[in-house]
């Protein structure tokens, strides 16, 4: 793979130079820059990118977040944060690219999401000449890790370490204040129609977690599993918490008051919380593990 | 040289139409280069195709649009043949290339290959072994012991197709959820996975070589079986050689671009409407009418609300279920 990305960075080299060029910065020595991907992907750059497509809403926001907004040059549909996003040339969606449209952006660097992104259109991408960084986000380390290579890549290197250190820390501190907290049992509800939730490994588990919260579904095989309700009621969670169909929408919940047994309805502990700052891995994933955090607290408060 | 004329008159009303499906299909494929979410203007597709141009469209039109157009012309080229063999066959006008159940082997092979996460060529080399694998039970059933007739054979295709879109939705439902998208889109069929054309059009050009020497008995055959055997025809022979044949050909275009829907069905109805009932000239007009139409379809699918990517299923069946019926009213 190695040489593959070498022989990437070979072919981008006139385009990079050209750019250059006409941004009359040719005296200015470019120093290589490589980093190591999520698909375990050498990726090398004879400089840092200028113009980058990302090829999912969670990575674009976390391009945004790197400091290499004003270089993302395309994205693809729902890419809806921060604002300025909602405004760039479309792609496709991510499951289906515009490979078309893609290529006449004239990108330097495009960021694809693994396993989301169909694999034969990134893999054409690739065989075309352009690098292609693969990211897959699973947890608050990820994030971190991503937004420093992020920045690497598109030559924000301090802005890129600076907000990866300050999500860092913030983790810490509220994995720090609920270290002792009582463990409370919690189904989330990602779906109702099937009837949908999370195993241990999707984030929203990992940040469940981190302030005592007890995912029922954790050894689930897959990462978003279809159930019964019969299973959540056998399971009998002491707070169900969902982010429903985007905005604040209680049918979702007031459904689970026909289980009156069920001790998060005897409690009252039916929870919302805001979908955008949960369902992507992004640095808004603190607020959003915050907003979990303090459902659980109220939760503990009504034992 | 009376009996001559009249034949030579008759070739050329088979290749006067010939003719006029050959120009609208490589008018098709100058559509497919020209149109796409970029625009490319006349003149600097013309300099593309005569090896110069801008170094951007060379890659979109010889890169993207070109191998994309082929494999839409050689699986709709396909489709169509292998669905007016079937007619021919189970002298059923519902027949399609699906009909027997191909395709769900196909899918179900093809489902199980995404689901282990394999790459896509090996989902395509998957979704080949599936159709093999579907033709051969249904061939083994069917042929079994006793009687055999095309209704027999209908009967245990479609009791097949049952069986594997049993398979196909216990598969959906047990899928990742992160799988969907890609096992949907394959299922409806979609030409962006396609990779290289030439299988699709070598096949295609192979196949016509073979059926255009059997136009004649066919014709007898779709008659009817007893009348052909009555006429010299060995008949089992023959409807099994069309079996096998029309099954490879649906299965290298499964392979290309997942389940393609309609073409098979439609296509040559519409020449039968249009041209009558002769198969000398109905089986070479499929595969030109139904690599034209898939073409366009592809075309339209890639440019109509982009950059958002259309199914190619959608198109076709919105294209042609109109025309069909246009057609089939004008008939009367």
């Amino acid at each position: 793979m190695h040489k593959r990305a070498r022989s990437v960075s070979m072919a981008v080299l006139p385009l990079t130079l050209i750019i250059g060029l006409g941004a009359g910065l040719p005296g200015i020595a470019r120093a290589e820059v490589c980093v190591g991907d999520d698909a375990g992907h050498e990726l090398c750059l004879e400089a840092p990118a200028k113009r980058i497509v990302a090829l999912s809403p969670g990575v674009t926001e976390l391009l945004f977040a790197a400091g290499a907004g004003e270089r993302v040059v395309g994205a693809v549909s729902f890419s809806d944060y921060p604002v300025a996003a909602q405004a760039l040339p479309r792609v496709g969606s991510y499951d289906r690219l515009d490979l078309e449209a893609l290529l006449a952006l004239e990108p330097d660097l495009v960021v694809a999401w693994q396993g989301g992104n169909p694999r034969e259109q990134v893999e054409r991408l690739s065989r075309l000449g352009l690098p292609v960084y693969f990211s897959d986000v699973e947890d608050f380390a990820g994030v971190a890790g991503t937004l420093e290579r992020f920045g690497t890549l598109a030559g924000t290197p301090e802005v890129g370490a600076t907000t990866a250190a300050s999500l860092r820390e913030e983790v810490a501190t509220l994995r720090e204040r609920y270290a002792n907290a009582a463990p409370v049992p919690v189904f989330y509800q990602v779906w109702e129609q099937p009837l949908m939730t999370i195993n241990g490994e999707h984030w929203i588990s990992r940040s469940l977690e981190l302030c005592g919260g007890v995912n029922l579904f954790a050894d689930e095989s897959t990462l978003a599993p279809r159930i019964g309700v019969e299973s959540v009621l056998a399971r009998d969670p002491e707070a169900i918490i969902t982010g429903g169909m985007g905005k604040p929408d209680s049918t979702w919940l007031e459904a689970w008051r026909d289980f009156p047994q069920l001790t998060a309805v005897q409690r009252d502990n039916l929870f919302f919380v805001d979908p955008d700052l949960v369902q992507r891995a992004t640095p808004r994933l603190v607020e959003g593990t915050r907003q979990l955090c303090q459902r659980l607290e109220v939760a503990r408060g009504r034992r | 040289m009376a009996d001559a004329s009249v034949h030579r008159v008759s070739r050329k009303r088979r290749l006067r139409p010939l003719a006029w499906l050959a120009l609208a299909a490589l008018l098709a494929l100058a559509i497919a280069l020209a149109l796409g979410s970029v625009g490319i203007a006349p003149d600097e597709l013309a300099a593309v195709l005569l090896g110069g141009g801008d170094a951007l469209h060379q890659t979109l039109v010889l890169e993207l649009r070109l191998p994309r157009a082929l494999a839409a012309f050689g699986t709709g080229a396909l489709l169509a043949l292998a669905g007016a063999l079937m007619q021919i066959l189970l002298r059923n006008p519902l027949a399609d290339p699906y009909v027997l159940g191909l395709s769900g082997g196909a899918s179900v092979a093809a489902l199980l290959a995404m689901l282990a996460g394999a790459s896509m060529a090996l989902v395509s080399g998957a979704a080949f072994v599936g159709a093999l694998v579907s033709i051969l039970i249904v061939f083994g059933l069917a042929h079994g012991t006793g009687s055999w007739t095309p209704t027999r054979l209908l009967l245990t295709g479609v009791v097949m197709a049952a069986g594997w879109g049993a398979l196909i939705s216990f598969l959906l439902a047990v899928s990742p959820v992160d799988q969907l998208p890609g096992m949907l889109y394959w299922l409806m069929g979609d030409l962006a996975y396609a990779g290289s054309p030439w299988p699709v059009l070598s096949v295609a050009v192979i196949s016509l070589l073979v059926v255009t020497p059997l136009g004649r008995t066919l014709n007898v055959l779709a008659r009817g079986g007893l009348q052909a055997a009555a006429l010299g025809v060995a008949v089992r022979p023959l409807e099994w050689t069309l079996y096998l044949l029309a099954s490879l050909l649906t299965a290298v275009a499964v392979t290309t671009a997942g389940s393609v829907g309609f073409v098979g069905l439609m296509v040559p109805h519409m020449l039968r409407l249009r041209l009558g009932n002769d198969q000398r000239l109905i089986l070479p007009a499929s595969l030109l009418a139904g690599g034209t139409l898939l073409t366009l379809a592809d075309t339209l699918a890639r440019t109509l609300i982009a950059p958002q990517q259309l199914p190619v299923g959608v198109i076709t069946a919105l294209l042609g279920v109109p025309s069909f019926l246009y057609l089939l009213s004008r008939s009367r």
